[in-house]
């Protein structure tokens, strides 16, 4: 019987979507902590300027 | 404020570029492999998945080290820059590595010497945000993580020795394999490409990331300084 190569395409785009899903996932947590920091580090500093006589 | 410097800009910019060549060359570019069908193009990003994941816990050590040596908090910040990409980049590399391994292999999963040791140095550096969770003084806080850093990073040349050291089914790509191996392949100068690509642009995507990180971990700090200002 002759040999024939296994069609796995199905697995290999599962790969490469878990790879691109968890890469976009990691980079907006990334994203959404840097402005979350942002908003606070402006709010207290504000607090921190409105304390000085 | 922290305004974003043009060399990061840059490297995201090269990185979007690079990721978007590297999956070309990966999918398109490289021959499909005869014996395992497209699923071997999976290889590609999991290999450089695991580089810059063994390359960032290494890193985090070195920083360890530099951190036990000046007692500089900049290190603490590095260092779990480097742990908290590498633990994501690594994820990624066993998660591809099984879906590789279910149509090769015909499980997902298996108790073979490369996939143990590489779970448990996952568990490792998970465990490495639980001690840090744990403890409230920031000194003492650095101190225990840098030491533990250094005793994970032992896990890393384990990992990557497993496959060369003992009686494996996991393939060696570069270098002799073990006879029980399965799912090995000679690669043509047209996967070389690919494979080296991918390696190439991982590790500058793992730069910019660190560099993302590190940025992040210095504005935490700041935040964290302010508030005990704010509240005195």
């Amino acid at each position: 019987m002759p040999f024939t190569t296994p069609e796995t395409t199905n697995y290999m785009i599962a790969g490469y979507a878990v790879f691109f899903g968890i890469f976009i996932l990691f980079i907006t947590s990334m994203a959404i902590r840097w402005s979350n920091l942002k908003r606070d580090f402006l709010t207290l500093e504000e607090l921190d300027n409105s304390k000085k006589p | 404020m922290n305004k974003k410097p043009v060399g990061l800009l840059a490297l995201d910019i090269s990185c979007l570029v690079l990721l978007a060549v590297a999956t070309y060359l990966a999918i398109i570019f490289a021959p499909m492999e005869v014996n395992m069908g497209n699923v071997q193009k999976v290889f590609y990003f999991h290999v450089a998945n695991a580089w810059v994941g063994m390359l960032g816990f290494i890193a985090a050590g070195v920083a360890g080290i530099a951190y036990l040596r000046s007692q500089d908090p900049k290190w603490d910040i590095v260092e779990v820059a480097a742990v908290e990409i590498s633990l994501v980049f690594f994820l990624i590399a066993i998660i591809l590595g099984s879906i590789w391994a279910r149509p090769v292999w015909n499980t997902w999963w298996t108790w073979e010497p490369r996939l143990t040791t590489a779970a448990i140095t996952e568990m490792i550096y998970l465990a490495y945000f639980m001690l840090r969770g744990g403890i409230e003084d920031p000194n003492r806080r650095a101190r225990f993580s840098a030491v533990y850093t250094l005793v994970g990073a032992v896990s890393v040349p384990i990992t990557f020795m497993a496959i060369r050291f003992f009686r494996t089914i996991h393939p060696v790509v570069i270098g002799s394999q073990s006879a029980q191996a399965q799912g090995g392949f000679n690669m043509t100068p047209d996967m070389k490409i690919a494979f080296f690509f991918s390696l190439f642009t991982f590790t500058i995507v793992f730069i910019d990331l660190f560099w993302h990180r590190i940025r992040l971990g210095f504005l935490a700090n700041k935040v964290e300084e302010l508030k005990l200002k704010v509240m005195e």
